[in-house]
């Protein structure tokens, strides 16, 4: 019995969605539009993280300047210590013929590097903190060091590390706000478009309840065709945003070189699983909601 | 002849043959025994303030056939309302079939309304829907077989003869072949009540008459029949019980009615 109720459902979604065309393809439109925006979103965000995980990356390391005159026993002591340390991930030393080494390396400096003469850089302690927010305490222990290079102790830049916590943690409430809105639009229009199809098949659904077809028999062909608009809708706007992604993110690259943008394959998997289960929710709901006036008896 | 109502109720389920039923049976219904449908001292207002109905009791036994006979407004269509649960009463108790109707959970509502057979003035077929499809609706709902429905449905419409219009759309019939899909519709589930409002108010006299032998027919297999109508000659022609509602109470409760109390109202003697 229950697969007889749940064909005579699907029959009377496909036949509902066809016979109002107009009103269904206006649904489709409309959470094909908000789709794409929340894919949009997803998408930003996602090259936000990557962007914010590359940046986090920098500038969770820190490099101590050890004072030429320190003795290598103490770097060592200092080493361990840091080490033992629980907010440390990992601690490297490197020597001053390292460092410039390193400096010479980049291609950056070739004539700069051509113009040194002995070695004017510090060697240095780069140590990698297990979480951002422990670089200023990291920052701290250096300083209290003697061993380090007063003039130039750390390259820690405070303000930066904090400013870029900030504008992280605002970014992603943005996008959870913004996603929360487009969410809400979506199920309002899928509500008003099945209540106009509802609307047109009032008679059917009074004639339903006086012979007896329980709430969910009635309910049930909305809610499908509800989540079939939702799906089309997801697969449309999932099959724009699959086209233009990796264009787009080319395009950013080429403009802001700096940034470590960069086409994420995998990530589509991830997009098409949430847009289409977005779509198929957001269809259902707003259906529900929409045919319940009509339902209740 | 005589059969009582309970007699022609079982006889009706265990399916009677064409050939049985070519004597026409006069149906005698069991007044002594358990009522199928009481109304105890019901009391109707709408929330405009309203008063339909004022202290109604009312019992029928089980294969009545009852007019609900009234002026406009005298709370007819108020005791149809109620008695299809589209309606609670505001005080006082209903009982169908053991069922208190004011006190049935909403969701216990689809199953009561399984066991009525309902026919109105607008006969409230799908015009989407071919006479055949009307008609399977009301099966199609209760999740039914495809060979049960096509069964019971190609029964239904032969009882009331539109065999031969099964794919011909409502828009096409005229009014009483409508009313007749409405009718088989609403008893191809074989209900133990057909509930009417009004079912002949749309239609030529010829036609009605027509509509109220099916309707006898129905009542002899035993279905109890509760029927609001303004058709005066059917009534009068029939001598069926028939219950009278003025100003929200019931003015008259005869065996064996006309639709004006003759005594009570004499200028109706005389047009």
């Amino acid at each position: 019995m229950m697969l007889r109720n749940l064909k005579f459902a699907l029959n009377s979604a496909w036949q509902s969605f066809w016979r109002n065309l107009a009103v269904s393809l206006a649904a489709v439109l409309s959470i094909t539009l908000i789709l794409i925006l929340a894919g949009i979103n997803l998408l930003v965000g996602h090259a936000l993280s990557q962007v914010l995980d590359g940046f986090r990356a920098k500038v969770s390391e820190i490099s101590i300047n050890v004072s030429d005159d320190t003795p290598l026993q103490s770097v060592y002591d200092f080493e361990q210590v840091l080490t033992a340390d629980p907010r440390v991930a990992s601690v490297r030393f490197i020597t001053k013929d390292e460092a410039l080494a390193q400096f010479k390396a980049d291609p950056q400096n070739v004539v700069f590097a051509q113009q040194i003469e002995g070695n004017p850089l510090d060697a240095k302690l780069e140590v990698h903190v297990k979480n951002l927010s422990d670089v200023a305490g990291i920052d701290t222990v250096a300083r209290r060091w003697s061993g380090v290079d007063p003039t130039d102790p750390t390259n820690y830049q405070g303000d930066f590390v904090n400013r870029m916590l900030e504008l992280s943690s605002w970014l992603s409430l943005a996008g959870v706000a913004l996603l929360l809105i487009l969410m809400l639009v979506s199920v309002v229009i899928v509500m008003n478009t099945i209540r106009t199809a509802v609307y047109h098949r009032r008679k059917e659904i009074e004639v339903m309840k006086l012979v007896g077809a329980t709430e969910w028999f009635v309910r049930g062909p909305f809610v499908i065709e509800g989540i079939m608009t939702g799906l089309i809708a997801a697969s449309i706007a999932l099959a724009l945003l699959v086209v233009a992604y990796p264009p787009a993110v080319d395009r950013f690259k080429s403009d802001i070189g700096f940034i470590p943008l960069s086409y994420d394959p995998r990530f589509i998997t991830i997009l098409a699983q949430d847009l289409l289960l977005a779509g198929a929710l957001l269809g259902a709901l707003g259906s529900y909601i929409g045919v319940r006036r009509y339902v209740r008896i | 002849m005589g059969y009582t109502a309970r007699d022609l109720a079982t006889r009706a389920r265990r399916r009677v043959t064409p050939q049985q039923e070519t004597q026409p049976m006069v149906l005698t219904p069991d007044f002594e025994s358990r009522p199928v449908i009481s109304f105890q001292r019901v009391f109707k207002t709408y929330p405009t303030g309203t008063e339909a109905l004022r202290d109604i009791n009312l019992e029928v036994p089980e294969g009545d056939f009852l007019f609900l006979v009234g002026p406009s407004g005298a709370g007819k269509s108020t005791v149809v309302r109620l008695l299809i649960r589209e309606e609670k009463p505001t005080k006082g108790k209903i009982f169908v079939d053991g069922i208190e109707l004011g006190r049935m959970k909403r969701r216990k509502l689809p199953y009561y309304r399984r066991k009525v057979g309902l026919v109105f003035q607008d006969f409230k077929l799908l015009p989407n829907l071919t006479v055949y499809e009307n008609v399977a609706f009301a099966l199609r709902v209760l999740g039914e077989p495809d060979q049960h429905v096509r069964d019971r449905v190609a029964e239904a419409l032969d009882t009331v003869s539109l065999s031969a219009k099964e794919n011909t759309y409502p828009a096409n019939l005229s009014g009483g072949e409508q009313q007749r899909v409405a009718i088989a519709r609403a008893l191809v589930h074989a209900p133990r009540f057909i509930i009417a409002d009004e079912p002949t108010g749309n239609l030529d006299p010829a036609t009605a008459w027509e509509i109220m032998q099916l309707f006898l027919r129905i009542n002899a297999r035993g279905a109890t029949v509760v029927m609001a109508t303004h058709n005066r000659e059917i009534v009068d022609l029939l001598r069926r019980r028939v219950v009278a509602i003025d100003a929200g109470q019931i003015a008259r409760d005869d065996r064996s009615g006309r639709y004006h109390d003759d005594v009570a109202k004499p200028q109706v003697r005389a047009q």
